[in-house]
Order: structure tokens, then C-alpha cells, then sequence
């Protein structure tokens, strides 16, 4: 997917995403999309297999309140 | 009484513990400004005066009895309207949450009460503290105190805009890319963003549960380290609140910073993002004073700023979805149009892109702290002085940089304080920016760079009979 994204390719995100729009906001979500796209191609991938998110689990923070 | 006519918390406290001033007197001469003068800011979208007058009573009557409980017993204060109160509406600005009363106070609206505080009501904020400004939404937009022309930035407009025009000494904000340190910025008073995990989210509206953090403004860095000093603290019910021994923050005010390293991000500030040149002669001023302080000032390196707002806002806008994915789906007319289009493309972000977002967080949250370590502190301006109150493009949300969100990505402790004013009379502002987990040597600096130049004697001044 590229910033070039087609109408007819958003079509088949948001139905995926369950976004049956009306449209007006068919539109609006076809400029806010291409915004987003910009971002998300400029952030690097090709990591290394090990390389961790910055969220991980810590179950400590799970228990039930008191424990 | 010998109260000023814009008491600070610190001020304030002093004289309600030596039975000087009187809660019922301050909170009454609070509400009297808000009830005369908020129409021309509309910085308040709920007051509950009755129930601030029944709180100032019991604190009036506890205090006689047994003297304060805390520095803030007796003290009004107010909450952005993304914190839960129990009984009370929470709207976010949203007609979806228009008759959305809790059931249980946010974490720090218990802590707030339990230190004696007087609620004095909700602020403006924007549409769930990310869509704004909008005139399409549940209440009008907040404005400048400075200058009603002007925005007092978001999302904690409203927050920022009641404690410069004296309506309120105290209130609390949340900043996920800036929304406590713009508002303070922009209305020249003190936001801190603390440390991620120190104050706790539970009961806040979520933005984005990654990066949102829970924190005070007030009109001087001793009154943010007053109200630390009741809202910090581990919450088991917060999954991101941090355990960890809570110093007392007004302590760490001795107003001696000799020998402090003060970091400047060079080229943020000479090629990425370079300030207009008043912004930057008040940032130099600012860097003096604190060099005749004690300070040393070196330049350091960071990460360029847009690898920390392409990581931030692409994990944000997921998780935007992912909070509004229902309500986007089934009635999208509902949201005001600037939050909509800042958020309905979340839903076509993958869970790769997400994950892959996070793993570049983790990059630059590294990359940050390895800088802190060489410095005690950075500071830079924390934004340009405040824009007209003005629709903004919504896309701008997505292109623009700024330098207060790379500090929600180290998730490090940041404070706005003021720093002079204009030509055209709006404030400028500094940023501070410290350790993870040394807000009190941010709020030390920040004390002793307040005390050290004028710029806490100047109010706005509001003309009521503009109001009607």
C-alpha cells in the first residue's frame, strides 16, 4: 500500500475496518487515510526478528486489587 | 483579609492555615469572577457552585476544628471534563457523552477531594481531548485570556484559560502530545506532564492509552508541586501507573539549581523546526537566566522530531479507533468533524503498522533517555505564542511536528512555564524537560526560573462588560 492508495482499495479497508460510510465521510476518510499513509511509509521496518514493541506484558500489573 | 487578588495555592494555603482567609471568601470570590466573566471565555462548560459552596463550608468547619489536612484543603479547583465525577456530568465536549453522569470519581478527583480541594467545576477541553478546535461539537471552544482573538490551544483549553484569568488557582489536565504544556503555554501559566505512570489515568476519558498522562496546571511551578504533592502516587487500577517512592515535591523547591547541565536540542531549534526569531531571543533570555543560576548549557542530539511524531500519531490513531470504532460505525454524524477526520482512518491502520510504530517507540524512548543521561535537564521553547481561535485544517494534525510530543514518547517529565510576553502581548513559554521519574528537579528549575524574572506579576486583564 502507498500514499496513492485507490478509492476502490480504501473501499476494501473499511469494509474491513466495518466502516460502511455514508459519501461525504467516504471522502473525508479518503484524505485523513492518505495522511496517515505518509506516516506509517515512513516508519522503518526490515527489524530484526527479536526487536520488542514498546509495550510488553507485566502481569504484576494484573493482579486483583489488594493482592 | 489580606488576600491578593489572584492568590496562588501556596499563597492562599498559608492564609487559610493561619485562619487569615477564609475557603467559603475564596471560593465565593472565584465564582463571583467565573459567574461574571466566563462568558467571555467559556472556559467552564459545568460549574457546581452550590456544591463548591457546601465543600468550602465543611472545609471551613474541618479546618477550625482540627486546621487543614493538606495545603489544598479549602483550595477551588477545577477538572478538565474528560475526569470521571461521580455525579456529575462528563461530556468530553461530545454529544455522544452529553448525559454521561459517573458513578465514581476519577483517581484524582478522590485524591483532590480528600485533600480538603473545593470542585468548582468541569473545563472545555476538545472533543475527547484530541478534535479541535470545533464549533460543532457539545459546548463552544475556550478562548485566550490574553486575547479573546486568540486560542488558548488544546486540548486542556479550558483548563489553561480558567487559571490565567483567575478563575481557579488549580486545576488538572491530560497531555498525550502536548495538551497540558500547550494550554499553559499558550495562556502563560505552569502545565506539568510527569512522568508517564506517576499520576494515574483511571477515570480519565482515554485518548491514547499509551501516551496519555494525567497532570496539573496552575499559575507557578510551587502550586503544580502542591497539587503533585496530593495526585502522585501508584494506582493498582491504573495497568500503566508506575510504583514508586513519591518524594515531596514542594521540598525539592530550594530555588538552588547551581551546577545544573542544561541540554538544548540544536538541531531541532536550528534545522528541523527553527523558532521565529522573538521565540527564539525569548528562549536565549530564558537560557541566561538560567546560566546567571549556576547552569551550564551544552547542545545535545535527539532523534529528528518527525520520527517522534510519525511513531506517536500512527499509534494513536489506532488506538483512537479502537476507543470510537463503534460509535464511528454507527453514528459518524455524531463526532465533530475536526476529532472524525482525526481519527476514522485508524481503522485501516494494520496490526503490523501498529506493531511496527512501536517498535520505532521503543527506539526513540531509548535514544531519549541515553541523552538525559548526559544532562540534568533539557529545556527548549515549548511552542510559537498562541495562533488565532480559528478552524484548523484537520490534516494538519498528521503533518505537523511539534516539541512537546517527543517528551509523551520518552513518556519523560515536561514543564511549560511562561517566559516573558510578545509584542503582542500573548506569552512566550519554556520548556523543561527531565529524568524519568525527576519531576521534582523539572518543578525545582522551573520554581527558581519563575522567581528569578517578573513575569508571574502580570494577569490578564478581563472587562466584564464585555461579556454582556
Amino acid at each position: 500500500m502507498t500514499a496513492k492508495s485507490t478509492d476502490d482499495e480504501i473501499v476494501l479497508l473499511a469494509r474491513q475496518a466495518g466502516l460502511d460510510l455514508p459519501p461525504e465521510y467516504f471522502q473525508e476518510l479518503v484524505s485523513a487515510y492518505a495522511n496517515v499513509r505518509e506516516m506509517i511509509d515512513r516508519i522503518p521496518t526490515g527489524r530484526p526478528r527479536g526487536d520488542e514493541p514498546a509495550h510488553v506484558f507485566a502481569p504484576m500489573k494484573f493482579l486483583p486489587v489488594g493482592q | 483579609m489580606t488576600m491578593t487578588e489572584f492568590p496562588t495555592i501556596a499563597e492562599a494555603s498559608r492564609l487559610i492555615a493561619a485562619r487569615e482567609l477564609s475557603p467559603v471568601e475564596l471560593t465565593e470570590t472565584c465564582l463571583s469572577r467565573i459567574e461574571a466573566q466566563d462568558g467571555l471565555l467559556d472556559s467552564f462548560v459545568t460549574l457546581t457552585a452550590d456544591r463548591a459552596r457546601a465543600e468550602a463550608k465543611a472545609a471551613e468547619a474541618a479546618i477550625g476544628a482540627g486546621g487543614p489536612v493538606s495545603p489544598m484543603h479549602g483550595i477551588p479547583y477545577c477538572l478538565k471534563d474528560i475526569y470521571d465525577t461521580a455525579g456529575i456530568r462528563t461530556t468530553g465536549m461530545s454529544r455522544l457523552l452529553a448525559d454521561n453522569v459517573p458513578v465514581r470519581d476519577s483517581f484524582c478527583q478522590e485524591k483532590l477531594a480528600a485533600a480538603g480541594g473545593v470542585l468548582l467545576g468541569k473545563n472545555a477541553t476538545w472533543e475527547f481531548a484530541h478534535g479541535g478546535p470545533s464549533w460543532d461539537v457539545l459546548f463552544p471552544p475556550a478562548r485566550n485570556p490574553w486575547n479573546r482573538d486568540y486560542s488558548p490551544a488544546g486540548s486542556s483549553s479550558g483548563s489553561g484559560a480558567a487559571v490565567a484569568a483567575g478563575f481557579a488557582p488549580a486545576t488538572m489536565g491530560t497531555d498525550t502530545g502536548g495538551s497540558i504544556r500547550g494550554p499553559a503555554a499558550a495562556c502563560g501559566i505552569a502545565g506539568l506532564k510527569p512522568t508517564y505512570g506517576l499520576v494515574s489515568r483511571r477515570g480519565v476519558i482515554p485518548n491514547c492509552f499509551s501516551h496519555d498522562h494525567a497532570g496539573p496546571l496552575a499559575w507557578t511551578s510551587e502550586d503544580v508541586a502542591i497539587l503533585m504533592n496530593v495526585v502522585a502516587g501508584h494506582d493498582p487500577e491504573d495497568p500503566g501507573s508506575a510504583n514508586v517512592e513519591i518524594p515531596d515535591y514542594t521540598a525539592a523547591l530550594t530555588g538552588d539549581v547551581k551546577g545544573l547541565v542544561i541540554g538544548v536540542p540544536q538541531s531541532w531549534l536550528e534545522d528541523e523546526a527553527p523558532p521565529k526569531p522573538e521565540t527564539k531571543a525569548a528562549f536565549d533570555a530564558a537560557l541566561k537566566v538560567f546560566e546567571g543560576l549556576g547552569c551550564s548549557i551544552r547542545p545535545v542530539k535527539l532523534p529528528p522530531l518527525r520520527h517522534f511524531d510519525d511513531s506517536k500519531k500512527t499509534i494513536a490513531v489506532a488506538e483512537l479507533f479502537t476507543i470510537h470504532g463503534a460509535d464511528l460505525r454507527k453514528r459518524p454524524d455524531l463526532f465533530g468533524a475536526s476529532l472524525r477526520y482525526r481519527i476514522i482512518a485508524g481503522g485501516l491502520v494494520r496490526a503490523e503498522e501498529y506493531i511496527q510504530a512501536m517498535r520505532m517507540r521503543t527506539d526513540l524512548a531509548r535514544a531519549m533517555q541515553a541523552v538525559m543521561a548526559t544532562v540534568d535537564l533539557l529545556m527548549l521553547p515549548t511552542q510559537e505564542p498562541a495562533g488565532k481561535l480559528e478552524p484548523i485544517d484537520p490534516s494538519t494534525l498528521f503533518s505537523r511536528t511539534s516539541f512537546t510530543t517527543p517528551f509523551n514518547v520518552g513518556g519523560n517529565p515536561a514543564l511549560s512555564v511562561c517566559s516573558g510576553f510578545a509584542n503582542s502581548g500573548l506569552p512566550f513559554s519554556l520548556q523543561i524537560v527531565g529524568k524519568l521519574f525527576d519531576d521534582a528537579t523539572v518543578l525545582r528549575a522551573g520554581d527558581a526560573y519563575e522567581k528569578a524574572t517578573p513575569w508571574r506579576s502580570k494577569r490578564p486583564v478581563l472587562l466584564a462588560k464585555e461579556a454582556a
